[in-house]
């Protein structure tokens, strides 16, 4: 309980420094949010209005002040340009990046965990000889590549799957369950998860691949392989069981940084998730929206780690018993 | 098309300006000279903008051969714009653009705005201006109700800015819009000059041919808001101009008409207009269209703060009085004849039982913009029906008077510009209204697919390198001519647009022909020419460096 509360404090803490940095760099960064007002007809008043609006106008100590005191209260702010609530504009994104996100991630780890202990296994033969340049390749490839590439193969050429968007132009659904609870959906979710999960999967195939080689040579496999025990019963539920640990964490730590690292496959197939979002609020100055997705982000990446840390409790009893020493 | 940026450096200006350089005088030693200082050429990023960095590289090469040294620096959109609009003495020269809208059809905006010395502190005057003359020209324009007569002014005004050169205008660039003539009678497609097919009368007059009954269009930009007192991005407008009417819409042959009204009279001083409205017009929830509807999106935006970005629209009106049930009249403190343009075919029709409750409760320092109201009523074509980040669906109004033919129009945000011309050729989309890639691939997919029609258009815009006429050297006017006429624009069009776009220099583009002086398009060109102006203007070469005229320095 102690070490669970002190984790938490700890990613309290680093929350709001986080928080903090990125109040100021939004705001050191060069660039007026008013630059992207000026092709309209605007005078000086009117400018000063806008800042006035903005908040712009105080002390940047104050705007500090101001913004921590909104956090706490679960209060993101108004973008500058949305004219809406950061928290409603995040939200109204999120669910697409998570469901997309997390597709790719569960598509990329099983596949990655199951070929990086097949490839252990049958460790020196051509089927290794074949996997790994293979994965080391497609984990090299420009993810905006290789999403051209699917795009351009399956989409425009076979014409198996849209081009972009999440839904068919036009289509209405009564709710967001509805919607994304539909055949359509998963037609259009297919080549952004594909993509993804083309360029997640190294890293899984091959920390899994390498703890599987490690692991298979520790001691209790031989015992397992002279009590007689099936190939599959030893590399599935003793050595895969061990060597998945770092995988775990690997997977956590990856739903965090997936979040807002998908703004290149959004972009590709017109995803409308949090990622784009993202690359407008900064390009266009929109702190309060900039800053509240970023701090959203980390949010969830803290979250994952914390619960990577708890994951690993429960997956290894040797980190469980030094914790509780 | 096919004129390389190696080949463009061979048979430019550099090449022959070199061998001429000899012809300038070596310095007259008597009299010592200042070098010009080191210059920055600020551009968009190369990855954002990569003509404009294109061109901005082959100007600078040009000009380093002219004994100048120039280097090219690349900032995002934001950056630029705060070096350049809020910082206005700290720089030398930049890349920029203007962009086309309907209410430019009239040469007004571009004319006043751009170069008249009112605006140099805050508006768009932002190379710093100055020229009585040309205030009085532009001033005078505006008020000129005999078309032949302003024609005349419009025509004086370019060949002071020929003359004058504070921007070293490049290349009035070719939209290309697409569409899937089989599910589209292509006859129905409207050509407006400078718009191109992408305008209201397509969008009202456009005839399915088979099932497909919906429209759908493409934006590259996510949408903002759609909110008829904010302009707040390319994509929003369009949905704002289809939601709600307007007092007047720009015609076919890009002149205002009446529309939501049916007549719009101005007495012989062109002081006061009497706007009779059209009869029978309803707003989408029921609700009839009244004359003090009218009157209220007229006079709404004059308060402070409550529609910033139109109240410089309907500042002229001094006065507005309801006549009867279809009539009132609006006053003008003097004669605006871009008025009709500029003002009343930019206004939306805004329903007063709607916004009127709402302005009202605007709390203390918040405008009209940041207002939400769901529903979106507006009298127009369209009827708002839902918006999200990936589409908006807007349904056809089958009692308007200007009924559309489709049942739907969905805007669809595509980001991706290859997508965008897959889902045309997928059927995703079947009309491509936001294309910013390669024209030759649009038109090879054209060719390839056999149903798609491609339009192409002269912009009302254009792209152009604008001179600081604040800082020296680029206040002298002589200096800037010689800086412009050593570039040539038609192998820039070729080298860094691939040929899609038509020369330029003027303010006035040729894509509103009546407007436009061809003549400007006659510039001196060759290095002879070039060299002899900077030696009439006493500007000389010294070890390679171009030097100040005897006796002009520099305080930077």
């Amino acid at each position: 309980m102690k070490y669970v509360l002190s984790r938490l404090f700890y990613s309290i803490l680093v929350l709001w420094i986080v928080g903090t940095i990125l109040f100021f760099m939004f705001r050191l960064m060069p660039g007026s949010p008013l630059a992207a007002f000026i092709d309209q007809t605007t005078t000086l008043e009117q400018q000063q209005a806008l800042i006035a609006r903005f908040g712009l106008d105080k002390s940047l100590f104050e705007q500090y002040l101001i913004f921590i005191q909104n956090v706490l209260q679960g209060d993101l702010g108004q973008s500058f340009f949305h004219r809406r609530p950061v928290t409603d504009v995040v939200m109204e994104a999120l669910p697409n990046t998570v469901i997309l996100t997390m597709s790719g991630l569960v598509v990329a780890y099983v596949f990655g965990v199951l070929a990086g202990a097949y490839l252990a296994w049958r460790r020196g033969t051509t089927v290794e000889g074949i996997g790994i340049p293979l994965a080391l390749a497609t984990r090299a490839a420009p993810e905006f590549w290789l999403g051209m590439v699917l795009l351009a193969f399956f989409s425009f050429h076979l014409g198996w799957f849209p081009a972009g968007g999440a839904n068919t132009v036009g289509l209405s659904y009564d709710s967001e369950w509805e919607r994304i609870f539909t055949l359509d959906y998963l037609r259009h979710l297919a080549l952004p998860v594909l993509t993804l999960a083309i360029y997640l999967q190294g890293l899984p195939l091959l920390l899994m691949r390498s703890n599987m080689i490690e692991i298979l040579q520790e001691e209790f496999v031989t015992m397992g392989k002279m009590k007689g025990l099936s190939s599959r019963t030893i590399v599935l539920n003793h050595a895969a069981r061990n060597a998945m640990l770092p995988v775990a964490t690997a997977f956590a730590l990856g739903v965090g940084s997936a979040i807002g690292g998908n703004v290149v496959v959004e972009t590709i197939f017109s995803w409308p998730g949090i990622g784009r979002l993202l690359v407008n609020a900064v390009s266009a100055s929109d702190y309060p929206l900039a800053q509240g997705a970023f701090l959203i982000i980390t949010a969830v990446l803290i979250a994952m780690n914390f619960i990577a840390d708890m994951t690993y409790h429960l997956l290894d009893p040797r980190i469980r018993l030094a914790a509780s020493n | 098309m096919s004129i390389t940026r190696r080949k463009f450096l061979s048979t430019s200006a550099s090449g022959a300006l070199v061998a001429s350089l000899a012809g300038l005088p070596k310095v007259a030693l008597a009299q010592a000279t200042t070098p010009v200082r080191a210059l920055t050429l600020y551009s968009r990023a190369q990855a954002a903008n990569p003509q404009q960095y294109q061109a901005a590289e082959l100007i600078a090469q040009v000009w380093s051969d002219l004994g100048l040294d120039v280097t090219v620096s690349g900032l995002p959109q934001n950056q630029l714009s705060d070096v350049v609009w809020y910082n206005r003495d700290s720089w030398d020269v930049t890349m920029w653009q203007m962009v086309g809208r309907p209410e430019r059809s009239d040469p007004d905006e571009f004319v006043m705005n751009l170069f008249h010395s009112q605006n140099i502190e805050v508006g768009y005057n932002f190379v710093g201006y100055n020229n009585p003359e040309y205030d009085r020209v532009a001033e005078a324009q505006r008020l000129e109700m005999d078309r032949e007569a302003r024609k005349a002014l419009i025509y004086q005004a370019q060949e002071i800015i020929n003359q004058d050169q504070p921007y070293l205008f490049l290349v009035y660039p070719t939209k290309s819009y697409a569409f899937d003539k089989t599910v589209f009678d292509a006859a129905t497609m409207v050509n407006q000059p400078g718009l191109g097919i992408k305008n209201f009368l397509s969008f009202t007059n456009v005839q399915p041919l088979g099932d497909q009954k919906d429209l759908i269009m493409n934006t590259a930009n996510e949408l903002n808001a759609i909110n008829p007192y904010y302009i707040s991005g390319a994509g929003d407008s369009w949905m704002t101009e289809l939601i709600w009417d307007r007092i007047m819409r720009i015609g076919e042959d890009g002149l205002p008409k009446p529309s939501g009204a049916e007549s719009v009279t101005w007495n012989d001083e062109g002081t006061l207009a009497t706007i009779t409205m059209r009869e029978g017009m309803t707003f989408h929830d029921g609700e009839p269209v009244r004359v003090e509807d009218l009157m209220f999106s007229l006079q709404s935006p004059q308060q402070a703060g409550v529609a910033p970005m139109y109240k410089p629209f309907v500042d002229p009106i001094v006065a507005l009085e309801k006549i009867d049930d279809r009539t009132f009249t609006l006053e003008l403190a003097q004669p605006n004849a871009a008025f009709e343009t500029s003002t009343l075919a930019k206004l939306n029709i805004i329903p007063e039982h709607i916004w009127g409750p709402l302005l009202a409760n605007l709390s203390e320092g918040e405008s009209a913009e940041a207002v939400l109201e769901e529903s979106r009523v507006g009298s127009g074509p369209f009827k708002f029906n839902r918006w999200n980040q990936s589409e908006v669906v807007l349904d056809a109004v089958a009692d308007h008077f200007a009924a559309p033919k489709v049942e739907r129009l969905i805007m669809r945000v595509v980001l991706n510009v290859e997508a965008a011309l897959g889902m045309l050729r997928s059927g995703e989309l079947n009309f491509l209204t936001d294309y910013t890639g390669d024209p030759q691939l649009l038109i090879d997919a054209a060719a390839a697919d056999g149903d798609i029609e491609v339009v192409d258009v002269t912009d009302i815009g254009f792209q152009y390198l604008a001179f600081n006429c604040r800082r020296a050297p680029f206040d002298d006017p002589a200096f800037r001519r010689a800086l412009s006429f050593a570039v040539n624009r038609r192998l820039i069009t070729g080298a860094a647009y691939n040929g899609f776009g038509r020369p330029a220099n003027s303010h006035v583009s040729p894509a509103l022909p009546f407007w436009y002086d061809a003549a400007t398009e006659e510039v001196p060109m060759g290095m002879d020419v070039v060299t002899a102006m900077l030696e009439d203007a006493g500007y000389s070469i010294v070890d390679g460096a171009l030097h100040y005229p005897a006796g002009v320095s520099e305080q930077y």
